[in-house]
């Protein structure tokens, strides 16, 4: 292919050569950001919870305690704890063998384990480890958000006759939910960049379309801006998205 | 005359003094990536070992020149040498067109070809008989090279990821159907995982490691050159093929 340079430096032919493989990695960006923000928040409330869980009378104290409070410390403490880049070879190169493996994998074995694997498995790697990563910090969000809850509204909501359950639906979460969007969405971002160490594990994603140019022409200036870029643009639509949830949701807040 | 005559000797001792000083001067570093067993790899008291060490340092030691051996990632070892972190490379680098248009390449120090590995049951005989099958190669590699060129670069049944052990892994693993890699760093991966074996299809063509200097550093090339020479010609690099490869030297071309 015949070299284009803009500006008389930037190769803009290679960026074109390899089109299709930014097309797809953006692509798989998106979707791997996407469905982790939405298992990351399902994951930090129940985790956010089982952190606040606490009862009265024995034995469900000492259940609440050890079954529920003490998990969930540990793991939000492991995952916090731990680089997020080291997560992914762990889970892609240890774990996930252990239960989807072609000959003895303790979940899925055989021609399935081989056709799971081939097509999905860095995929799979990817969203477990960026949903539980995620899940980490999400949890201590809405832990933070539902303790800065006053007690008095739960005591209230509480003596009116409602249950846990109807007063963190009805009273606290909504009211902690809108103090919680401005670190959700940090979260989200965090999460979108985050998705780039995933390529370490050949997911071709948009780090990956760069790693393989770069590697390819041995110039880094051409796909590391161009994926910055595209970086960027993600970003700002996903900040957009949040500043909206918030002017929404914030909606009750000012009279 | 006497007078001329001490003349000269001063100005000869002069020349040899300030070339000494140069050379010595100057500790050359020296960027290999040691993630490449039996080429460069990290012993358990964290020194960089292998065959590529070994000739480099007898190299060295032929062509008086003092050297720094710093563990460099594979994926920046070329940006390294362009920003000047490191003088020269000794990585299993395969001389090839598209790299000599950007660096310069010693004399060949080993001869390599392409081998595939794939496990034991599989009956494929070459690089054809992976068409529409999921291969893992080493970014930027020679494999990557034969693979993206039968296939397709953006193909996205090609994987790419940063070392030889990881392609093996996941090939062990079930994640994709075969690897493609440099002979010497893939019959010894396979030797450890008795469900792969290699394939060897002999229309790969044969290829040179070369050492690898920054384009137009003629300089230090041309003594590097001269002590690649002089290893060859006394029997240390047989000897060094020997230790590493328990065969006997293939004969290398001067160029």
């Amino acid at each position: 292919m015949e070299a284009v340079l803009w500006f008389g430096w930037f190769r803009a032919d290679i960026i074109a050569e390899y089109a299709a493989l930014f097309w797809r990695g953006l692509q798989m960006t998106i979707g791997l950001t996407v469905i982790c923000i939405l298992q990351g928040t399902l994951l930090g409330l129940a985790l956010g919870l089982a952190r606040l869980a606490d009862a009265r009378h024995s034995p469900a104290r000492e259940l609440c305690r050890f079954g529920l409070r003490w998990p969930a410390t540990v793991y939000v403490s492991f995952f916090r704890g731990t680089p997020l880049f080291v997560q992914i070879l762990l889970i892609h190169f240890a774990a996930m063998p252990l239960f989807v493996h072609p000959t003895d994998g303790l979940l899925v074995s055989g021609e399935a384990a081989r056709e799971l694997k081939q097509n999905y498995g860095a995929f799979l790697t990817g969203v477990v480890a960026l949903t539980l990563n995620s899940g980490a910090y999400i949890s201590e969000v809405f832990r933070a958000g539902i303790q800065s809850i006053d007690r008095g509204q739960i005591e209230a909501a509480r003596s009116l006759g409602m249950s846990y359950g109807r007063t963190m639906y009805h009273v606290v979460l909504p009211q902690a939910f809108r103090r919680m969007l401005p670190p959700l969405g940090n979260n989200a971002i965090a999460l979108l960049k985050d998705s780039s160490l995933v390529s370490a594990i050949g997911l071709a994603e948009l780090a990956y379309a760069a790693r393989t140019v770069a590697g390819a022409y041995g110039r880094y200036w051409e796909p590391y801006l161009t994926i910055s870029l595209m970086y960027w643009v993600l970003t700002l639509g996903l900040a957009y998205v949040v500043r909206h949830l918030e002017a929404r949701y914030g909606r009750g807040d000012t009279r | 005359m006497t007078l001329l005559r001490q003349l000269l000797a001063a100005a000869a001792i002069f020349a040899c003094a300030s070339g000494a000083v140069l050379a010595q001067d100057k500790e050359l570093v020296v960027g290999s990536s040691a993630t490449y067993r039996p080429f460069a790899f990290e012993n358990p008291n964290k020194e960089i070992v292998g065959y590529d060490i070994d000739i480099i340092r007898a190299v060295a030691q032929k062509a008086g020149l003092k050297i720094k051996i710093v563990n460099t990632p594979w994926t920046g070892i070329f940006a390294a040498l362009n920003n000047g972190d490191v003088d020269l490379i000794i990585s299993g680098v395969t001389i090839n067109d598209k790299r000599r248009q950007s660096y310069d390449f010693s004399a060949p120090y080993f001869e390599a070809r392409q081998l595939i590995a794939v496990p034991t049951g599989s009956t494929a005989k070459g690089l054809k008989d992976l068409a529409g099958k999921k291969i893992a190669v080493v970014n930027a590699s020679t494999g990557d090279d034969t693979a993206s060129r039968e296939f397709g670069k953006t193909n996205p049944d090609i994987r790419r990821f940063e070392n030889t052990p990881t392609i093996i892994s996941e090939l062990a693993n079930g994640g994709v159907d075969a690897a493609i890699g440099d002979n010497g760093v893939i019959a010894f991966r396979v030797q450890e995982h008795k469900n792969l074996k290699t394939v060897d299809d002999p229309s790969f063509p044969k290829e040179y490691f070369g050492i690898v200097v920054k384009q137009g550093n003629k300089a230090l090339l041309d003594r590097i050159n001269a002590g690649l020479a002089a290893v060859k010609a006394d029997g240390s690099y047989a000897q060094i093929h020997r230790k590493w490869f328990l065969t006997d030297a293939p004969a290398l071309p001067a160029k």
